[in-house]
């Protein structure tokens, strides 16, 4: 055998290179124009160009199903709680996020050519959950109630979980206090002595737009103003309405305000009418007044679907700036502030007997004396 | 020690700045040139890292396209190395397999002598006896060898001691053996591995080579780190690709260093370091255009003697030999691939973070191999007989191959994402901002197929499997690749960003000898 001594020629390494190098021209715009949208359609045997946008979606439910007029979207295989969909040609496109027992949330969404369109699904426990909060617990730590009635006629507006017993013959003198029982009876004593009742919210508000907290000095009381606010959005209540307005800095508007500046009728068929109506409220108004952001209108304010009843009670929903509880007269809610085609609206325990107080992580009810915690995500249990 | 007589040197050898180390060793314009040329490579580096940082922030746009083309060309370039690595692979094999002795009998090298210096610090005598005794098993008659033992003074009396013991013990054996003392702080040197073989290299041209009046063209020399271990049939490949060679009094021969002597004492981490080294370097041997010397090597005495030897001032000296005798020979001078192995260690330590920071700053010395990038592009500048195109070219080739060791990691791993965190609300509404990730993802992946090439190549250069280690050992080491966009970043990109940057504020970097531990398995 002889040495091979000679490495690889000059010649062939050139020619790779070169061939290489063609490769790169040929796919560098061909990368570059599939990643901006645009795509290849072969329909009508003809093979055109087409340009495409996309939806980014978020589940606050990771086991929920997305579908996209009617299509079943591939589960994303990294990242459960959000769906990237891609290849959308530009209009209306139909999107449901669905399982059975909870709530089905839809909604019409507008694609543009290049553009992802945003959009944060939630989908409620269609019947509810609660986990009861009892005065009494055991050294174990289960909670206890005093009673003749089996659960369902002690609970019978929901399904239960977690531990506890309705029994009447325990023997008192080894039961406890249960501190999350103390906490929740006085969350609810105090909410009854400090609740801005909405018709109070409705004064404060009135004052409002003729400025703020005044402080005359001497003995001239201050008015101090509470808004509920989460992050940067903010709950207006006006009149019967409930608003939730945007008060973080311009360029951080949540996309939901904002519309591409196109013409009344546009944005109509585009988001809907109420959409539009309210696009062309606020460019004449001066409290509320519309704003460009990145070459696109963006309302300072959007209202609330109350469902034509009276709001008794309103917060943020846990660790949301985007969902809003609402109790209103039949029952409590959850609704989106994100108003593009319409509202999902979903009720989350139906009743019109009952207390709410909803904290940072929490939405507590109060119902005949008993306190319990109503849950958003079915227990993995049941 | 540097030379009175200057008569034997090449004419450009002999200007006063042929051996610059650094700017602060020149006056005036070329202090200032030098100087220069040392803050480009870093200032470069850290211009592009900032800048796509500063284009994701304000043009995301521009940022994101020339990601995109970024990951295609890394795919490509991926490719294009492969296909260098294989190909060196099989001539690897091929290679190994042949008997060089009956090759090397075609030709008449008795007169030759191959001079074989040691340089070493502190390393534990059985790594200086392994050394020995691989010339020693060699298929090479070792009485036409001059071995050089060359310690250090400061590493205390035990290494020169440990020195003479070796002589005592095998001197017998050799043509000549010889231990030498580099004398410690001695002006004008840096210490380390370059200014301990200078020393080495007057002290036998003074006690053998004049002595025995053995010519300077017949003698090979090769310099090799003390943990070398080399295959039996080296110096019979050497001399017979010497004696083939076109012009072999203008040429350095380099053989591929399998860093595998402890690979099965080595944590992953080493193990893929060792071997993307080795990889490296099997792609050079394709490449001579890239090409410089590295590591344990060889070059006839003659050629070093025309240039006084090299320097003894700087940390890469092993590269910087072949650029001296570049220089000095006016372009004339090339690196010959033996593709042919010797074995060395690979890097490690008694804990698992040690061999973390042993690795590391191995790789910030090798990295700073940059200062070679200063040295000829400021002698392009000046030896104007070397062909202008030569010039360019191969300061083109060697500036982009130390930008993008530093910068193509950090971009592809972690500044290809930058665009998606910092880009504006206007990108990140855009299908491109949400296809990026996914097409860099998926180009990056099709990237890591070179890797299966590696795992299999790597393989096949792991030494045979020891008692006690388990065969699952095996799977781990087609596994561990997987790790290689880490190392990537923590042991090349960052090491050579901090070699770049001491070098761009002056900070100059001393010598850092790799400890090296006793070897539990021998080739």
């Amino acid at each position: 055998m002889e040495p091979e001594i000679k490495g690889l020629s000059k010649r062939d390494r050139t020619a790779f290179f070169w061939v290489l190098l063609l490769v790169f021209l040929i796919a560098l715009p061909a990368f570059i124009f599939y990643s901006s949208g645009y795509r290849l359609s072969f329909d009508d045997d003809n093979t055109t160009i087409v340009t495409t946008g996309g939806i980014y979606i978020t589940t606050e439910n990771l086991d929920v199903e997305v579908y996209l007029d009617e299509e079943r979207v591939e589960r994303p295989r990294l990242f459960r709680s959000a769906y990237y969909i891609q290849n959308i040609e530009n209009g209306l496109h139909r999107l449901v996020v669905q399982k059975p027992g909870l709530h089905t949330w839809v909604k019409l969404i507008p694609v543009d050519s290049y553009i992802v369109t945003e959009a944060s699904a939630f989908n409620m426990p269609e019947l509810p959950y609660i986990r009861p909060i009892a005065p009494l617990r055991t050294a174990a730590g289960v909670g206890v109630y005093f009673s003749n009635a089996t659960t369902t006629e002690y609970f019978p507006n929901a399904t239960t979980t977690g531990n506890f017993i309705i029994s009447n013959r325990m023997n008192r003198a080894s039961l406890v206090r249960s501190d999350e029982f103390e906490y929740v009876e006085a969350l609810f004593a105090s909410s009854s002595a400090t609740s801005t009742s909405i018709i109070n919210r409705l004064e404060e508000e009135i004052e409002d737009r003729f400025r703020f907290a005044t402080s005359t000095g001497g003995d001239v009381a201050t008015t101090t103003i509470t808004y509920i606010e989460q992050g940067n959005m903010r709950l207006v209540p006006r009149g019967d309405e409930l608003h939730a307005r945007w008060i973080g800095s311009g360029g951080a508007t949540p996309y939901y305000f904002c519309t591409p500046q196109v013409s009344s009728s546009t944005i109509a068929l585009r988001l809907g009418e109420h959409f539009a109506d309210q696009v062309e409220e606020q460019r004449l108004s001066t409290t509320t007044p519309l704003h460009v952001e990145n070459n696109r209108l963006c309302r300072t304010e959007i209202r609330l679907d109350r469902k034509w009843q009276k709001i008794k009670y309103y917060e943020f929903f846990p660790n949301s700036s985007d969902l809003v509880v609402l109790q209103l007269e039949d029952g409590l809610y959850v609704t989106e502030i994100d108003d593009r085609a319409w509202q999902n609206t979903q009720l989350i325990y139906k009743g019109d007997d009952f207390e709410t107080i909803v904290t940072d992580n929490n939405i507590y009810i109060k119902q005949n004396e008993r306190y319990f915690e109503l849950l958003t995500i079915i227990p993995e249990a049941n | 020690m540097e030379e009175q007589d200057q008569s034997h040197l090449l004419p450009y050898a002999r200007r006063a700045d042929f051996k610059v180390g650094r700017a602060t060793e020149l006056t005036g314009k070329d202090r200032r040139l030098y100087r220069f040329l040392e803050i480009v490579p870093g200032a470069l580096s850290w211009t592009i890292l900032i800048g796509m940082i500063l284009a994701s922030i304000y043009a995301p746009f521009f940022a994101a396209y020339f990601i995109i083309a970024f990951a295609i060309y890394w795919v490509l370039k991926t490719i294009f190395l492969s296909y260098h690595v294989r190909y060196n692979w099989k001539r690897l094999r091929h290679h190994m397999k042949l008997d060089w002795q009956v090759l090397a009998r075609r030709f008449d090298y008795d007169h030759f002598y191959h001079l074989v210096i040691f340089p070493y610090y502190n390393e534990p005598v059985e790594v200086l006896e392994g050394a020995i005794k691989g010339l020693i098993d060699s298929k090479y008659d070792p009485k036409k060898m001059i071995v050089v033992l060359a310690a250090e003074e400061r590493a205390g009396e035990t290494a020169a001691a440990q020195g003479r013991a070796m002589q005592e013990k095998y001197a017998a054996h050799f043509g000549h053996l010889l231990v030498t003392v580099h004398p410690a702080n001695t002006s004008g040197e840096l210490a380390g591995k370059g200014s301990n073989t200078h020393h080495a290299l007057h002290r036998v041209h003074t006690e053998v080579i004049a002595k025995y009046n053995i010519p300077h063209k017949d003698i090979i020399t090769s310099i090799f780190d003390v943990d070398t271990v080399i295959y039996p049939d080296y110096f019979n490949c050497l001399v017979w690709h010497f004696l083939t060679a076109e012009n072999p009094y203008k040429s350095a021969f380099q053989p591929v260093p399998l860093f595998n002597n402890n690979l099965w004492e080595a944590p992953a981490l080493s193990r893929v370091m060792a071997m993307s080294s080795t990889f490296w370097q099997m792609i050079m041997q394709e490449r001579p255009e890239k090409s410089a010397t590295f590591s344990s090597h060889s070059v006839s005495y003659q050629a070093l003697y025309e240039i006084g030897y090299g320097q003894a001032n700087v940390v890469s000296e092993d590269s910087r030999i072949y650029w001296n005798l570049l220089i000095a020979n006016n372009g004339v001078f090339e690196v010959i691939p033996l593709s042919y192995p010797i074995s060395m260690d690979a890097t490690i330590a008694p804990t698992f973070w040690g061999t973390i920071v042993n690795i590391y700053k191995q790789h910030r010395r090798w990295t700073y191999g940059v200062e070679n990038w200063c040295y000829i592009t400021y002698h392009f500048i000046k030896n104007k007989k070397i062909p202008l195109g030569k010039r360019w070219s191969i300061a083109a080739l060697q500036g982009e191959g130390y930008s993008s060791l530093v910068t193509n990691p950090i971009l592809l791993f972690i500044l290809g994402w930058a665009p998606i965190f910092l880009g504006t609300r206007e990108f990140h509404e855009t299908v491109l901002s949400y296809e990026l990730p996914i097409m860099v993802r998926n180009l990056l992946i099709i990237a890591m197929g070179g890797l299966v090439v590696s795992a299999i190549i790597s393989l096949s250069l792991t030494p045979p499997r020891p008692d006690g280690h388990n065969r699952f050992r095996y799977v781990v080491m087609v596994a561990q690749w997987i790790m290689v966009p880490v190392t990537m970043i923590v042991f090349s990109a960052l090491p050579g960003l901090d070699a770049q940057t001491r070098l761009m504020f002056g900070r100059y970097m001393g010598f850092w000898v790799t400890p090296k531990r006793v070897n539990k398995a021998s080739v």
